[in-house]
């Protein structure tokens, strides 16, 4: 099957390159090729460009552009922020996160936690929701960073950040608040200031910019001890030679997408809702987190009756691609963290599946997606 | 048809998935994930592996066909891992590989392939499938060095109907040709000769990470004389020769072992013999049969000549016609009529009649 023949609805995954990001990075490969920060005329290009991306990028989210620094995507964000700022003199520090955090949070908790540090978890309830006074609850004086995401990967639920951040500020003025914001940006207005985060995890290829590339923001007052030792590459942060190429391309990406995001956003929401209302209709179906604020792109169902693992099969031989879970290395799918903190009935927890619209969402693929749904399941009931 | 076709990564799964696409089938690939290390991981080494999937992807995409892992792990490690475990526990030899076809494998793969709307589902098992009066049958290969019908015997004429078996008429050196002439990387790939689960290690030592096994008892000769002392009957199987107390002019095997009193019985070779044994969880093909029959009571070896007396529904008692050697309690007997599976079940340590 061709590629234009098949509904793609897996955005949360991943997204195709938008076509100026993809000329973008074909005019900087030429352009600004040489390494940014060598002394001659070549490099001053790159680090031109290097330095307009952090500009643009940093506009869009109402920062400064000190305060992006460039990453390979958003779990070396995550990695960077979580780990580094623990001090192994300092052991009674503490790190709060919620039990439904992307992997990369939580397995760089389980690092800290591994060395030696508390680390506590906020509980999910069952709508996949992180109080404020629940996760308010785990911050005391020894608490060095506090972590939760802007919106659920899976479900879309989206947190209480900014009521959060306010409270957290005056119960321990001196934790820092780390939000993984990588699926906020494919359909909300994130502005980090405003919301009081310290710091964030961007990934480009979300949002129809390469892969392999991202941001963190972190506020000005913040120095983050070097992740990665080499070089002072980077504005000396982060060594390693900077893809100045795939960040040029980011940039674009980026805003491109915040001048169509009103256009694009609605239409991803309008198609959700289409798609849900479709199989609510005609299935046994629950649509997880529907009573919630919910990021327009992420559509979570659970199905009353079917397996999701051959369900995946059937709609992928149908033409329609989504997912179930995260992946693992074979491509084998296991339950999902996030449902099992929600206390999904253990009965239901293999029947769901996330269907994710995203920038290149069509008018009708709502509605054509719901229609192979229900196709699917009929043939295999 | 479509058909589904369980893929491990091997020459033979690889060289059924191009045959049926070749002869026009609309061909769907899988890899059953059956096992994963503490983060998930697949094993190194033996089928099934990480890097076993990964070839079953790239035969997949070579093939232009849709393919996935699916994933069993959880009924493997509950079916075929424990009972493994608790087998050795006892003193017995458990066949991890037909417990696998027996609770996991096949049951679980028949029922998505119809979900999934499949006509059949294929392995890549040597093995015949005849259809006879209506009935199917299950065979032996034609090809007799590789024949796994033994592996097989627990099909039972209802799940036949729904499985093929290309290779049966195939022998492997034509396989490997036919896997080199589609350009298929396993071609010339070793067959997997280890436990998947276990891999490379011994699996001694994986059994003790699991269960406690120390059960000390003591060693007896034949005559019931104590001749040493023991850590624990998983140490031992029936015709064990390694390992025991010497200063005997001939070797000493194993040749019983209790798992009440946890006492072992060491003797002579010819101690071993055994001429009739009951075989119990028994499965039929189809009918019982009473006439020209065989037994195999290990995975391919030779085929002795028998009668059966059916005890009741799930056990028949085994009288070979000549005594034979290598009969151990735990493993599968398979009995034959010619080539034709009959029916199977397990060797049961209770009742072991032994001569000499």
């Amino acid at each position: 099957m061709k590629n234009q023949d098949y509904l793609y609805l897996d955005h949360a995954a991943s997204t195709p390159m938008r076509k100026s990001a993809l000329d973008k990075y074909i005019e900087a490969e030429s352009l600004g090729f040489a390494n940014s920060s060598g002394g001659h005329k070549l490099s001053r290009n790159s680090k031109n460009l290097l330095e307009d991306s952090r500009e643009i990028i940093a506009g869009l989210f109402n920062s400064a552009p000190g305060e992006i620094i460039f990453t390979s995507g958003g779990t070396e964000a995550d990695n960077w922020t979580i780990k580094s700022l623990f001090d192994s003199k300092k052991t009674n520090n503490n790190l709060v996160t919620s039990n439904i955090e992307h992997e990369a949070v939580l397995a760089s908790a389980e690092w800290v936690s591994s060395n030696g540090f508390q680390t506590k978890y906020a509980k999910s309830d069952e709508n996949g929701f992180i109080t404020k006074d629940e996760f308010i609850k785990h911050i005391d004086d020894e608490t060095k960073v506090a972590s939760l995401m802007w919106g659920n990967n899976e479900t879309g639920v989206i947190q209480p950040i900014k009521d959060i951040s306010k409270e957290l500020k005056s119960t321990n003025s001196s934790t820092l608040f780390h939000s993984d914001v990588v699926q906020g940006i494919i359909s909300d207005n994130v502005d980090f200031h405003k919301n009081g985060i310290e710091s964030a995890a961007i990934s480009a290829h979300k949002i129809g910019g390469p892969k392999g590339v991202g941001a963190m923001f972190i506020n000005n007052k913040y120095k983050l001890p070097s992740f990665l030792h080499g070089g002072k590459q980077e504005l000396e942060r982060r060594a390693g030679t900077v893809d100045v190429p795939g960040i040029a391309a980011f940039a674009t990406a980026l805003q491109e997408q915040q001048t169509r995001f009103d256009e694009e956003v609605g239409l991803m929401n309008n198609e959700k809702l289409i798609f849900e209302n479709k199989l609510k209709n005609s299935l046994n179906v629950q649509i997880i987190g529907e009573s919630m604020n919910r990021l327009p792109h992420i559509s979570n169902i659970q199905f009353k009756d079917i397996n999701s693992e051959v369900l995946l099969i059937q709609l992928d031989l149908n033409g329609l691609g989504v997912s179930r879970g995260s992946a693992c290395a074979s491509g084998a799918q296991k339950p999902s963290h996030v449902l099992e903190a929600m206390n999904i009935d253990s009965k239901f927890i293999n029947n769901h599946l996330r269907f994710s619209f995203g920038w290149t969402t069509q008018a009708g693929d709502g509605n054509k997606a719901a229609e192979i749904v229900m196709k699917s399941v009929k043939e295999i009931i | 048809m479509r058909i589904l076709v369980a893929m491990s990564g091997g020459v033979d799964s690889s060289v059924v998935a191009a045959l049926l696409k070749e002869q026009g089938h609309e061909v769907i690939g899988v890899t059953m994930k059956l096992w994963e290390g503490p983060n998930g991981e697949m094993p190194e080494s033996g089928c099934c592996t990480a890097s076993d999937s990964e070839d079953a992807r790239k035969v997949a995409s070579k093939l232009d066909i849709p393919y996935y892992v699916l994933d069993y792990t959880e009924s493997f490690s509950k079916n075929v891992v424990d009972n493994f475990t608790q087998m050795y526990a006892q003193g017995l030899t458990p066949n991890p590989c037909v417990e696998c076809n027996r609770s996991v494998k096949f049951d679980h793969f028949i029922n998505q392939a119809k979900k999934l709307n499949c006509d059949k589902v294929a392995t890549g098992h040597y093995a015949k499938i005849i259809k006879n009066n209506g009935k199917y049958e299950l065979h032996k290969a034609d090809y007799l060095n590789k024949d796994q019908s033994y592996v097989l015997h627990m099909l039972k004429s209802s799940d036949l109907e729904n499985i093929t078996f290309p290779l049966g008429e195939i022998s492997k050196p034509d396989v490997r040709q036919i896997a080199a002439r589609n350009g298929l990387k396993t071609a010339f790939k070793k067959d997997s000769q280890d436990i998947c689960f276990v891999g490379k290690k011994d699996y001694r030592s994986f059994v003790e990470k699991r269960i406690d096994l120390t059960s000390p008892g003591e060693i007896f000769d034949t005559d019931g004389n104590k001749v040493g002392d023991h850590n624990g009957i998983h140490e031992f199987t029936v015709g064990q020769r390694k390992g025991l107390p010497g200063g005997y002019g001939t070797p000493r095997y194993v040749t019983k072992i209790n798992v009440q009193n946890k006492n072992v019985t060491i003797g002579e070779k010819k101690d071993l013999l055994v001429s009739s044994f009951i075989v119990e969880e028994l499965s039929c093909v189809n009918d019982l049969e009473y006439k020209n029959l065989t037994i195999q009571t290990r995975y391919n070896s030779e085929d002795l000549h028998c009668e059966i007396r059916q005890l009741s529904d799930t056990k028949v008692l085994v009288q070979l016609k000549e005594p034979a050697f290598g009969v151990a309690p735990g493993q599968f007997g398979v009995i034959y009529n010619g080539t034709k599976v009959v029916c199977g079940g397990r060797i049961s340590p209770k009742v072991l009649e032994n001569i000499g």
